[in-house]
């Protein structure tokens, strides 16, 4: 490796590009207006609109952490450069506590058993309303984004540490941190998409539900950071430090995901056919009929086979635009899977896509934007002091 | 590779030697040379010039075949030759058949990666020719077959000489 080590390492300080200021003040601005203007149209569309991008974006913030969690336990060397941008995506997390208690307010537009008559109106929703009524969910929402603060608080807080003191003890103190996180955030998650998305339906139940959301989240993750890597390298702020080989791994890991995504769907939707249970059954009904079997089968062409395909081929995985293409194609299929799961539970079941949804979604970008840029303003690009960095500099993807 | 051909073996006891013999033999525009050594080395294909492996392609090849034959299979049994009512589902089921379908590509691509594996690398040797009992410990070697391009055993051997190796000795069969 010593033969090997003529890297041109170099990472200056960020400063967030004056467009992208003037785009983040107005994603936001489109944003509040358009949730605005939702309320006053249409209060329950603006709602389901907000829950579909809180639900989103929350996924991308968790995301950044449980990549971070799982590089500290398997105390991986070569991400340990891209480790940061990674944690970047974690200031997104104080805004889930914000978003959860602002979606409170409109439980009773999203939330089908906050209203009496749909309790009475079956036996199998009145037997769960122990759980499902909006001061345990209110209690809820504050424990999981307490709890999810908390976690990156800790891990995140010492890998900044690390930064200025260089102590390689706060690398072994994540590690149990991160393991207290990853079960933390197993059990919290899946409440957390039984909560938001699962309990759309009351009467419907999948066990397999909260993987499947996790599936999503996960590989949703890594075409942001697959994004964020391009972007750093072509705008000349890091290099040296993460590199294309980083971007491979990175993509690896997105087709890795990619394909268990469809293998979650796919056992989901495979046990619900083959039962062939009245209960069950209903959730890919609704999803068959007017019109959301074509989004059903899109789901399942781009988000499942079109990118599998084209991150197969090892060149197209180091090829900067091809990535670009595919990460934001995935991103896309986020957005409209969480849709997919939540609009047909509304609006009599019709597709119903327009300004609402692409501007409260805009919003929340506007959002996550900002957390990111500020966290890349205030902290180092690179953990400089990482006991481990060096195994990322001389990271090699063999063929 | 599979073939056996003697030829000279230049042992070396420095790992950057042997990287620098190997990729200055390449530079020479040899191609069919060969560097043993104990461990792996970072950076010895690119120096010795490997090409990527076929492996890649033959087990995508495999995969789809894999893939036909699952379809084949569960259509064939399950709506030609013994069609059976299950729970009122249509006799040509798609979502029953993809794990099987799954199942045999996982197989057929498993098996033939391994297959492939094996015979383009040329094992299993039973009994090869020894070297030099410490390239399994600490010692590296380049090993040039007789039908090397510009194989001279007197050049070579002052080659390698001037490039670090410790001994050049002709193998009589590797």
């Amino acid at each position: 490796m010593a033969n090997h080590g003529h890297h041109h390492l170099e990472v200056k300080a960020f400063t967030t590009p004056s467009t992208l200021k003037v785009l983040i003040i107005a994603l936001i601005g489109v944003g509040l207006l358009s949730f605005g203007l939702g309320q006053y149209l249409n209060s329950e569309r603006a709602w389901t609109s907000y829950l579909v991008s809180f639900f989103y974006f929350s996924c991308l913030g968790l995301g950044g952490l449980f990549f971070s969690a799982i590089q500290h336990i398997t105390k991986a060397g070569w991400s340990s450069s891209v480790r940061r941008y990674a944690e970047a995506m974690t200031s997104f997390i104080p805004f889930i506590l914000i978003g959860g208690l602002v979606l409170l307010a409109g439980a009773k537009s999203i939330f089908p058993w906050t209203h009496e008559d749909v309790i009475k109106s079956s036996a199998l929703i009145e037997a769960k309303t122990a759980y499902l009524n909006v001061p345990f969910l209110g209690i809820r929402i504050l424990v999981f984004a307490l709890g999810w603060f908390a976690f990156k608080w800790f891990i995140v807080g010492n890998s900044l540490a690390q930064d200025k003191t260089g102590d390689e003890k706060l690398t072994l103190k994540n590690v149990g941190l991160s393991i207290a996180f990853i079960l933390f955030f197993a059990i919290t998650f899946t409440l957390f998409s039984m909560d938001m998305l699962m309990s759309l339906l009351p009467t419907w139940y999948s066990t397999i539900f909260g993987i499947y959301c996790f599936a999503g989240l996960f590989q949703s993750t890594f075409a942001v950071l697959s994004l964020i890597i391009i972007f750093m390298r072509r705008s000349g702020f890091v290099k040296g430090y993460v590199n294309v080989e980083h971007q491979h791994d990175i993509v690896k890991f997105m087709k890795g995901f990619t394909v268990f995504w469809a293998y979650i769907a796919f056992s989901q939707f495979m046990l619900i056919w083959y039962a062939n249970i009245p209960e069950e059954t209903e959730y890919y009904i609704m999803r068959s009929q007017n019109g959301w079997l074509v989004i059903s089968m899109v789901l399942l062409i781009f988000r499942f086979i079109v990118p599998f395909i084209a991150l197969l081929p090892r060149g197209l995985k180091r090829n900067d635009n091809h990535v670009i293409m595919i990460s934001i194609l995935i991103l896309a299929m986020q957005y409209l899977d969480i849709y997919w799961m939540v609009y047909p539970n509304f609006n009599e079941g019709n597709v119903t896509f327009g300004f609402v949804e692409i501007g409260v979604f805009l919003g929340f970008l506007g959002l996550f934007l900002l957390a990111l840029t500020t966290f890349f303003t205030k902290f180092s690009l690179v953990p400089l002091k990482d006991p481990r960095l060096h195994e990322a500099i001389d990271h090699h993807v063999t063929y | 590779m599979a073939k056996s051909l003697p030829g000279i073996a230049a042992i070396f006891e420095e790992e950057h030697k042997v990287v620098e013999a190997a990729r200055k033999s390449r530079d020479l525009g040899m191609t069919k040379f060969d560097a043993i050594s104990p461990y792996p080395i970072h950076g010895m294909e690119e120096a010795c010039g490997i090409k990527r492996s076929a492996i890649p392609y033959i087990t995508f090849g495999a995969a789809l075949v894999g893939l036909s034959v699952g379809l084949f299979i569960t259509w064939y049994t399950s709506v030609v030759d013994w069609p059976i009512n299950v729970g009122g589902k249509p006799l040509f089921s798609l979502p029953a058949f993809i794990p099987i379908m799954f199942e045999l590509t996982v197989l057929f691509a498993a098996l033939s990666s391994v297959a492939a594996l094996f015979y383009l690398t040329g094992i299993p040797r039973v009994n090869p020719p020894v070297i030099d009992p410490d390239l399994t410990s600490h010692k590296f070697a380049i090993f040039v077959p007789e039908n090397e391009v510009g194989y001279d055993v007197q050049k070579l051997e002052s080659f390698y000489k001037g490039l670090g190796a410790t001994e050049v000795k002709k193998v009589a069969e590797y």
